[in-house]
Formats: C-alpha cells, sequence, structure tokens
C-alpha cells in the first residue's frame, strides 16, 4: 500500500485549475503505462476498499485559489503533522477537571470537547485530482463555493424543522438526527453525493457484478445497491434511504443518476423532493478513483453545482463492521438528561422563594 | 504587496484546512445534548469492564471518593473501528489498569457517565505516540509499551 499522504508535489499544477466538468472528468493517469482493470465483464473495475479522508474542506476559504502550490502543501503537510504530534502529546496526570462552562471547543464536539487524538480519524491528506492538489471539494461554480439558496427552500428548511421535532427537540428520539439515532450515516457519507465525514471511518468497499454495482460505507453500515441499465424509475412516492440509483458505463467512468431520495435524508439540511445527484466513477490509476458529483436541485438551487472527491486505495486493509445500533448509551442519555433537567425545572419552580 | 496577501492567504488556508474539514452537516453525536458542561469532572481508577461496541466504545472505571466509597463510572470515548486501525484492541486495557480520565459528566447527574475528554495512563502518556492515520493503520506508530497497552 502506498503512504496515503504522499504528495505527488512534481506533478501538481500551480496554475489556476480548469472548473472540473463531467468531460473533464475523464481517467488522466500521470502513469501512461497503466491499463484500468477489468472485471470478467469487460467492465472497468473499480472493486475494493477506498478512502475518502482528506483535510481539503469541502467549501474554498476565502482567499485562496483553486490548486494550491508545492509549498502549501507542504504547509499544510507540516501543520497537519505538528497538530497529530500535539494530539499523541503526554497529558498531565495530576491534571485538573476542565473548566466549568466548557472547554472552548466548537463545532460537533460544542464545549464539552471530544475525544482526544487517537479517537479522531479525519485523515491528513490533501484532495489530489489529476495531479492538482485541490483547495476545496467544491470544483464547481468556479468559486468552490455552495450556491444561495432559493428564499423558498430557506422557508421550507425552517419549517420542516419545526415539524420534525415536534414537543422539543428532545421529546422523543424520532426527533434526533439520524446519525445520531445509527440510521445514515454522518452528513452525506454514504450519500448521495459520497463526502467524507470530517471524524473518522471514511471508508468504502466497491463490488461489482455485471448488472450492479454495490457500495458498502463502513460509517453506520449503510450499502447502497446502483443497477445498471436503464430499467423503470420508482414511482414518486416509494423513495428508499439513499434513494433510487440507477447506472450506466460511459467509456470507463461509471455514470450514476440518484432521485427519489429518502424524505427526512435532506443534503446539507435542506434538499428536495425533486434533487437528483448526479456521480461519476472514473479510475484514474492503480490506487485513486476521482469521484466527481453534480446536485441537481432546482427547487433549492438555481443552478447545478458540485465538485471531486478522489477515493484512495486502503491497499489490502480491511473496513470493520460498524454496527452501530440506536439505543447505544448516547441516545438514551441525551433523553434521560432532558427528563433529569425538567425534573431540576420543575424542582426550582416549586420551591419556595 | 502582492506577497504580504499571498501569504496570508497561505496562512488562512493552512488554519482553514486543519480545522474547517468536510465537517458534517448533521452530527452523528451530539456531545452538547449528552454531556453537561457546567459539570466537568476528573476520574481515576482502575478499568472494571470494557465495552468494545459501536457507536462509542465505553471504559467503567472504579473510583474512589473522598470518603473511601467505591464508585463505577462509564466514560464514553471514539468507535473501536478507529481503536483497532490504531492498533489498540480491547485486550490491550486489561481489567485492573488504571487509567486518569477527564471530560463532562451526562448531563442526567443521577447517572454516572461522562464522556473520555482525554484518555491516559498514570505517567501521562496516550495510547499512542505516533502521527495520525487516514483511514488506515498508522505508519511506524509504536504502541505504549505499559499497563498491557498493545
Amino acid at each position: 500500500m502506498k503512504a496515503r499522504t504522499t504528495i505527488p508535489l512534481l506533478a501538481l499544477s500551480i496554475a489556476a485549475a480548469c472548473v472540473a466538468t463531467p468531460a473533464a472528468a475523464q481517467a488522466q493517469s500521470g502513469n501512461s503505462n497503466w491499463v484500468a482493470p477489468r472485471t470478467p465483464e469487460g467492465q472497468p473495475d473499480l472493486q475494493g476498499n477506498w478512502t475518502n479522508a482528506t483535510v481539503t474542506p469541502f467549501e474554498r476559504p476565502s482567499g485562496v485559489g483553486p490548486v494550491m502550490s508545492a509549498e502549501e502543501v507542504a504547509a499544510i503537510r507540516e501543520a497537519a503533522e505538528t497538530r497529530a504530534q500535539s494530539l499523541t502529546r503526554p497529558s498531565d496526570p495530576n491534571r485538573p477537571a476542565p473548566p466549568v462552562g466548557g472547554d472552548g471547543s466548537t463545532g460537533a464536539a460544542g464545549g464539552v470537547g471530544g475525544y482526544d487524538g487517537i479517537y479522531i480519524d479525519r485523515g491528513d491528506a490533501v484532495a489530489v485530482v489529476r495531479g492538482e492538489a485541490r483547495t476545496s471539494l467544491v470544483t464547481f461554480p468556479a468559486d468552490g463555493r455552495v450556491p444561495a439558496t432559493t428564499e423558498a427552500s430557506r422557508a421550507e428548511r425552517l419549517e420542516y424543522g419545526r415539524s420534525s421535532r415536534a414537543g422539543g427537540a428532545y421529546d422523543h428520539p424520532e426527533n434526533r438526527p439520524l446519525g445520531e439515532r445509527c440510521i445514515m450515516s454522518f452528513g452525506s457519507n454514504a450519500g448521495p453525493p459520497m463526502l467524507p465525514n470530517g471524524f473518522y471511518n471514511n471508508n468504502y468497499t466497491i463490488v461489482q457484478t455485471a448488472d450492479h454495482v454495490v457500495i458498502m460505507t463502513e460509517m453506520i453500515h449503510d450499502t447502497r445497491i446502483i443497477r445498471i441499465g436503464d430499467g423503470p424509475r420508482l414511482p414518486p412516492d416509494v423513495r428508499p434511504w439513499m434513494g433510487d440509483s440507477w447506472g450506466r458505463w460511459e467509456g470507463d467512468t461509471l455514470v450514476v443518476e440518484t432521485t427519489n431520495l429518502h424524505p427526512m435524508q435532506r443534503f446539507r439540511s435542506n434538499s428536495s423532493d425533486n434533487l437528483k445527484v448526479i456521480e461519476r466513477f472514473t479510475r484514474e490509476d492503480e490506487d485513486t478513483i476521482v469521484y466527481h458529483f453534480t446536485i441537481d436541485d432546482p427547487s433549492v438551487y438555481a443552478e447545478p453545482w458540485g465538485g471531486e472527491v478522489p477515493l484512495e486505495s486502503m491497499g489490502n486493509e480491511l473496513i470493520y463492521e460498524y454496527a452501530c445500533h440506536e439505543g447505544n448509551y448516547a441516545l438514551s442519555n441525551i433523553l434521560s438528561g432532558a427528563r433529569y433537567q425538567e425534573r431540576q425545572a420543575a424542582q426550582n419552580q416549586s420551591e419556595p422563594r | 504587496m502582492r506577497w504580504v496577501f499571498a501569504s496570508m492567504a497561505l496562512v488562512a488556508l493552512a488554519a482553514g484546512l486543519l480545522l474547517i474539514s468536510s465537517t458534517p452537516s448533521a452530527a452523528h453525536h451530539a456531545f452538547g445534548a449528552e454531556f453537561d458542561p457546567d459539570a466537568p469532572i476528573r476520574l481515576e481508577g482502575p478499568v472494571v469492564r470494557l465495552e468494545w461496541v459501536n457507536p462509542h466504545s465505553w471504559i467503567h472505571l472504579e473510583v474512589t471518593t473522598e470518603d473511601g466509597t467505591k464508585e463505577v463510572w462509564m466514560v464514553e470515548g471514539g468507535t473501536p473501528n478507529v481503536l483497532q486501525r490504531r492498533g489498540l484492541r480491547r485486550d490491550c486495557l486489561p481489567i485492573g489498569t488504571v487509567l486518569i480520565v477527564d471530560g463532562y459528566q451526562a448531563r442526567d447527574h443521577s447517572l454516572r457517565r461522562a464522556n473520555a475528554r482525554d484518555v491516559t495512563f498514570t505517567d501521562g502518556r496516550t495510547f499512542f505516540v505516533g502521527s495520525l492515520g487516514t483511514g488506515a493503520p498508522y505508519e511506524g506508530a509504536q504502541p505504549a509499551a505499559s499497563s498491557g497497552a498493545c
């Protein structure tokens, strides 16, 4: 297995990146002698274990171009290494409890913090696609940012939030997010589109037959079944988890179109029943599949948008069963915590002032 | 002054990439909903039980209070899948291994549960010293040599 964090610096383009379009998503292997392997049926072979863990953010930070220079990649690598070392340094065995009111953490961990470095495995590789070290996974529009959503969709999103948490966010297990309930993976890990989650277990197994491609996502054990061909689509009111996916081969690229996503599986918390996701899987070399995605949801975005994520081979490394189950302690802790606080509030109100 | 802007952009990029990786739009785990930021805690004691289960591992510690009472506390850690890739298996933490944990208590204070913000051996070492991986095992990671760690 190659070292996944090795960036082919010599191959890095320091020119402005072309906006990735489906037409540009053809394999351009740096090794001209490399020939894409084939399945017994003669299809390009995408099978194996792959990871999309990366430090490259989904959207491009302001003030930077689409492609990093070798110097910038080196800086990222050095910063990642420094951060990794700081996370694994010994702690003071006589350390006190953390501060009251929270430790200042932000993001998903909130003020109580998450876990120390050994528990988190979000990757330290910059996303490299066709020799370009990318500053964002979103590549179109050209600014690498998710376009604005329509006003109507934002209003609908607010209403959905209200209705899906009727009685309060902690009133009922079904009012909790899908990931917390172990029903669907973090964010859009299983997809479509299949995106890294920023935490851990960003790993996939792809298995092919003559007429199906199956993608198992390690996180929350989600498995997508993609039918190859052009059969009848599901009727509009049948909306399974991960939608209704049909694939076709365009040259060496697997093109998958997905509609009918489950109404609770809302991409970026704001997607409509009209969402169509178009994915393109192109084997670039022995160790890389270029994954190109397009979000087409006219109810939410004025124009389609999307990007590219490299899927890097895990070699012979294994995917482990996640077997996440609703009812692990976290969900009961969250709900019992809310009940405890309600009891405390009621007790305080009943005390004479 | 172009070089100034370029270097500022580089700093922003380096900071940004490490701070705002592709954060999920909906976190799997609402730490803030489960744990109480106003109830910090430090626990020390031997491991009495390990639950190597997904989505989170749970370590049970026997803690001796100031009046000598023994209490069993459960602390929540990360997914066993990542720990496995780090080379850390449940048999790496034999029953009786003394750990120090800091974190925040569950919002339900009637439970003796907390998040394991930092888990170390009594000499302060974490389970591993090495570089963070990318979904694959540590390259060249050296496991902790004592306390039965693998």
